[in-house]
């Protein structure tokens, strides 16, 4: 048996499980819609929109919010992350912060954030910037700390002045975990953006799920959890393209 | 730098921090309303410990999140290691399960959370089917990922000294891919911790993600920031006490 075949095989088993108990009506529609509904409620969403607001606009809103606070956490995090890997001093003052926010479960301040900044879009980019900063500070405190010393005493050697050392040397060798880290911080940005547009939202795809789940319309819910998955995967597949561009080296020096 | 000067910089900057926070509140930069001061959390932190939190008590809290936590990712980790070691080892098994795992992977939990509440009601079957949802395809494709760099002269080295499939799997395998596997459970762990709370949040009557959320109904931000820091120091125990299982179990590591 080859192994296409297996795949063929388990994929053809879940359709047919799935035709099976939303067409018998052992499984109601409302726990389960089957396909025909599904199609139905995808063709209605890309046609009609959902509440008053075409489809296209409740993504749009979802990638801004992701896209800006994902930028915002990345870059200063990584600014964080570089000089803490550089100057131990900034390290030791930084790191209760960043490890304590770290684990910290983003919904837990984001009931501050709220009280703080309002339900509008000020306190979601904050809250997604808070998620990414710690993790993008971490990895590329790990990158400039796993430079190479013979590399740097190479560079000393040949002349190099520290801020040529760090331009050409330390950054590109950090550079492959840096980018590592912030895949990491946009599946973290990524489920908490869900989060908040469930806890306080009137647009986006987060809150088009949790609208749709208060009035049992499980077909909107299973279209928008397969847009989601899909607009996640396209995320990751686009950082790991700016890796490849920008990093071209990552695993083979 | 000296451990010792690292860990006063370190204490320090968190006084500091402490100072700032005290002053914000002392000097009414900031409405106490907005930001309750140290001296606040500390005085709800005692009032909790003695009356509890609107008829639970705080130990109760604590247990409701992280046995949640630790149901969900324990159940994933005891699913998702074998099948992803079986994953790493055979073609057929990787062909069958693999595009499953890899499509569930990317999902946000709190996508789903609706449709789980809606199949298993608000109670705790919900939360945790949530968190096993949510850790599962990590730690399977974690474990998947350290079955195959397993070095193929060791396994052959193995079964030449007539080893079964069984011992090899058990003594070889295994043992040689846990460094990856823990990887995996470590990012899982953190995930699920952050997902119980958001699922507290969502429908709970006990759990400290519901304490922090009843309280910012009545605007209580003295219990909001003592459950956030109660939060923050359960999700860094959480995660040493991972690194530190790992680091007692591959005591091999970086000298093979």
């Amino acid at each position: 048996m080859r192994p296409w075949i297996a795949t063929a095989l388990t994929a053809s088993t879940l359709a047919a499980g799935w035709m099976w108990l939303t067409l018998s009506g052992v499984v109601s529609d409302l726990f389960l819609p089957p396909p025909r509904e599904l199609w139905d409620a995808l063709l209605d969403l890309l046609q009609n929109g959902y509440k008053s607001r075409p489809l296209w606009e409740h993504i749009a809103d979802s990638l801004i919010r992701v896209f800006t606070g994902f930028g915002l956490g990345a870059a200063i995090g990584t600014l964080l992350g570089l000089l803490m890997g550089y100057l131990p001093i900034v390290d030791a003052l930084a790191a209760p912060f960043v490890e304590f926010l770290r684990p910290l479960p983003q919904l837990a301040y984001l009931v501050l954030l709220i009280i703080w900044l309002g339900i509008g879009e000020t306190s979601k980019i904050t809250l997604l910037f808070l998620a990414a900063l710690p993790v993008s500070a971490v990895a590329a405190r790990d990158g400039v700390r796993n430079v190479s010393q013979a590399r740097v005493r190479v560079a000393q050697s040949l002349g190099a002045s520290e801020w040529q050392i760090f331009r050409h040397v330390v950054f590109p060798s950090a550079l492959a975990e840096i980018f590592t880290g912030a895949r990491l911080a946009v599946g973290i940005v990524y489920g908490t953006l869900i989060a908040s547009e469930i806890i306080a939202g009137t647009s986006g795809i987060g809150w088009m799920i949790l609208d749709a789940g208060r009035f049992l319309r499980s077909d909107y819910v299973f279209v928008g959890i397969l847009i989601i998955g899909f607009m996640g995967i396209a995320l990751d597949r686009l950082l790991l393209a700016a890796e490849a561009r920008w990093v071209h080296w990552a695993g083979r020096l | 730098m000296h451990d010792w000067r690292s860990l006063a910089l370190g204490s320090l900057s968190v006084a500091t921090g402490l100072i700032v926070w005290y002053l914000i509140g002392a000097l009414n930069l900031v409405s106490t309303d907005l930001l309750a001061g140290p001296a606040d959390v500390w005085a709800a932190l005692v009032d909790i410990l003695h009356n509890g939190y609107r008829d639970t008590t705080l130990a109760q809290n604590i247990l409701a999140t992280l046995g949640r936590c630790l149901a969900g990712f324990a159940a994933a980790a005891m699913l998702g290691v074998p099948l992803g070691l079986w994953m790493g080892l055979s073609r057929m098994a990787d062909a069958a399960i693999n595009f499953v795992i890899q499509f569930l992977r990317p999902l946000p939990p709190l996508s789903y959370l609706v449709l789980l509440i809606l199949w298993f009601g608000t109670g705790d079957l919900s939360k945790i089917a949530l968190l096993f949802m949510g850790a599962f395809p990590t730690i399977t494709t974690a474990a998947m990922a350290g079955a195959r760099q397993v070095s193929a002269q060791r396994i052959q080295a193995a079964r030449s000294l007539g080893a079964t499939p069984r011992q090899v799997l058990f003594f070889v395998v295994f043992p040689a891919s846990l460094s990856t596997i823990f990887i995996g459970l470590r990012i899982a762990l953190a995930g699920a911790f952050s997902s119980v709370v958001a699922a507290e949040l969502m429908a709970a009557s006990d759990g400290l993600g519901w304490m922090v959320f009843s309280a910012s109904r009545f605007l209580r931000t003295d219990i909001i920031l003592l459950g956030i820091i109660l939060l923050g120091l359960f999700g860094m125990g959480l995660s040493r006490t991972l690194v530190v299982i790992d680091n007692r179990l591959i005591h091999w590591r970086g000298r093979e």
